[in-house]
């Protein structure tokens, strides 16, 4: 299998200046295979979102280059970088991101908006993504009204919207109960399975068992993950 | 979904600081809209009362300033200087008609009314008056009086009933049709029974002046002038003097207006800004799903917008409303003579430029927070918590 839907080559992120200066990434070279389960796995605050930030276009490398399905991205400019985020890329968050505002329906449709689909067909679209995650009768529930993983579930819907050739989760099981992380990862198998391309941030050994490929960041590095380490 | 459908959403999440920020904005279009009603109706009166007059040149005493032109229009009690021998001079130029009033005030049940001396017939042909109820002065020194329709109104007037004017006890003749003007509300006494009860024996305080060509107008006031040391001023001098001090006091009420629109753009800046530091998370959700850059200013500019405009309407309702119901009675205490006419002077226009200000000014409210939202960094804006 070699048909990378993203490669990041010699990717280094760094923030702030002088003394003050944070490499988040200190070189990262990596392939996210079309279809695959990916996990992205390490410590906290060694550079595990800063990696999605840059492979999902949220952020711009220091240097280093970002190709999703051909197209190099580092460079473009925000206009064209949101429209990537629009068409190509889905998000999805730990603490679910719905707008506190909108129903479950307007919130995928939001997503569609942005991508510039009318809006008949948002409503027909937004109601085949609830089917999707299992929540056609919640279309009209606020994000208040649904328990945590029916609120993961829309997020992974409206990530979903635009028909995105990857979805890129950071830690979205991280604030479920077991019951409600079970469901979630249901869904999210049941993409996979069709097809989907998934790259899960996450600290659960249990989620990364179940991946196609696990990297392991520490230290703005991708190593090799501790076990395999010790037997190397 | 549509960016207006989001952003009503986004504005009446917040119920409370919608409908107060919202009244701000009113409160400042409001005042603003019935101090503009009010300016406009004090303009359309002036002018309405100088037609009224019917003259093209008045003499006044001389040295008189641009205060007591405004007192020949409102009908305030005027300084009475100009004497009979002064009064027949002027009349004795021939190709004008010259008539003397005595301007006077006094009070019926504590409210101030005016009180003119006139010469009965001359100025009933001058000013084309109809009688609507009783009799008019039947001889140029006839005791009784005659009274404009809204006063006879206000005080029950009508023919064969008393006023009382000086402490002296006065029938009424008869009240005239309505004129729109402060005639309407002005007792009106033969010249020397006036002279008589005001102690101003053989003075009046101004003389109206109609020339026979309305292209002489400056010919006879010199020769007016020639006759007796009067200040001789014209309508159209006597009208842009008095439009120029209410254009002043309009000026200085916009002004005040304008101070409270000020302070509702500011609580549009703060709403907004307050907007932006709440919303920033959401700022990001919607930057991750491919909004840009421009799309997140325009989304908050028109949040500010929508305050200014409804903002705006409710004001001009309210303040079209004020100007309607409270103006007249604003005008009752200020001066009486502009009880009439105050209510006409809601100008379509007007209106609709309420409303287009406050959006304007409420989107220039609203621009700062939508520069500070747009700028925001999607993974600053997603990363707060």
């Amino acid at each position: 299998m070699n048909n990378p839907v993203i490669t990041a080559r010699k990717l280094i992120k760094e923030y702030g200046k002088g003394a003050a200066l944070v490499r988040a990434l200190r070189g990262v070279d990596l392939d996210i295979q079309r279809g695959s389960f990916t996990c992205i796995v390490g410590p906290s605050g060694h550079g595990k979102s800063t990696l999605m930030h840059l492979l999902g276009g949220l952020d711009h490398p220091t240097s280093g280059t970002v190709t999703i399905d051909g197209q190099e991205i580092s460079r473009l400019d925000n206009k064209k970088l949101a429209d990537l985020r629009a068409r190509k890329i889905g998000f999805v968050f730990q603490f679910f991101n719905l707008l506190q505002s909108l129903t479950a329906r307007e919130n995928i449709e939001t997503a569609l908006m942005l991508a510039g689909v009318s809006e008949k067909d948002q409503k027909k679209r937004s109601q085949e993504l609830l089917d999707i995650v299992g929540l056609g009768d919640k279309a009209d529930a606020k994000p208040c009204q649904l328990s945590g993983g029916q609120q993961q579930r829309v997020a992974i819907a409206r990530a979903l919207a635009n028909g995105p050739l990857v979805l890129l989760m950071d830690e979205p099981t991280g604030n479920l109960d077991s019951e409600a992380e079970a469901d979630v990862m249901k869904v999210l198998m049941d993409l996979n399975r069709q097809g989907k391309t998934i790259i899960f941030v996450t600290h659960s050994n249990e989620i990364a068992s179940k991946a196609d490929n696990i990297l392991y960041v520490r230290d703005g590095y991708i190593q090799l993950p501790p076990e395999l380490r010790k037997a190397s | 979904m549509t960016p207006s459908k989001l952003v009503f959403k986004s504005l009446t999440r917040r119920k409370g600081r919608f409908v107060f920020t919202l009244l701000g904005i009113m409160v400042g279009m409001a005042s603003f809209v019935t101090f503009m009603a009010l300016g406009g109706s004090l303009k359309s009166q002036i002018e309405r009362e100088s037609a009224a007059l019917g003259a093209n040149l008045v003499v006044t005493p001389k040295g008189s300033c641009a205060y007591e032109q405004v007192s020949i229009l409102t009908g305030e009690q005027l300084p009475t200087n100009i004497t009979k021998d002064e009064v027949a001079a002027i009349r004795s130029i021939e190709g004008m008609q010259a008539i003397p009033y005595l301007a006077e005030r006094s009070a019926i049940d504590n409210r101030p009314v005016s009180v003119m001396g006139i010469l009965p017939e001359e100025t009933k042909t001058f000013k084309s008056w109809t009688l609507a109820q009783g009799d008019y002065f039947l001889e140029e020194y006839s005791d009784g009086a005659v009274v404009g329709s809204v006063l006879a109104e206000q005080f029950g007037l009508t023919p064969g009933s008393d006023v009382r004017i000086r402490g002296t006890e006065i029938k009424v003749l008869g009240v005239l049709q309505e004129t729109g003007g402060k005639d309407d509300l002005t007792v009106f006494l033969s010249l020397p029974v006036a002279q008589q009860l005001y102690d101003q024996k053989d003075l009046v305080s101004y003389v109206a002046v109609r020339v026979d060509r309305l292209d002489e107008v400056e010919l006879y006031a010199n020769k007016i002038k020639d006759k007796v040391a009067l200040g001789v001023v014209s309508d159209k001098q006597m009208r842009s003097s008095v439009l120029s001090i209410v254009g002043t006091v309009n000026m200085t009420l916009q002004m005040i207006a304008a101070v409270a629109i000020l302070a509702a753009a500011f609580g549009i800046v703060n709403t907004m800004m307050t907007a932006t530091y709440e919303r920033k998370r959401e700022i990001g959700i919607l930057q991750a799903m491919g909004a840009t850059r421009n799309g997140v200013f325009r989304l908050f500019l028109f949040e500010s917008g929508i305050y200014g405009l409804f903002g705006g309407l409710g004001g001009a309702v309210l303040g079209g409303l004020a100007a309607v119901f409270a103006t007249p009675l604003i005008s009752q205490n200020a001066a009486t003579s502009f009880v009439k006419g105050s209510q006409n002077s809601l100008d379509p226009v007007m209106f609709v430029g309420a409303i287009l200000f406050s959006t304007l000014v409420a989107m220039i409210a609203g621009l700062y927070p939508a520069i500070k939202a747009s700028k925001l960094s999607p993974v600053e804006a997603i990363s707060y918590e």
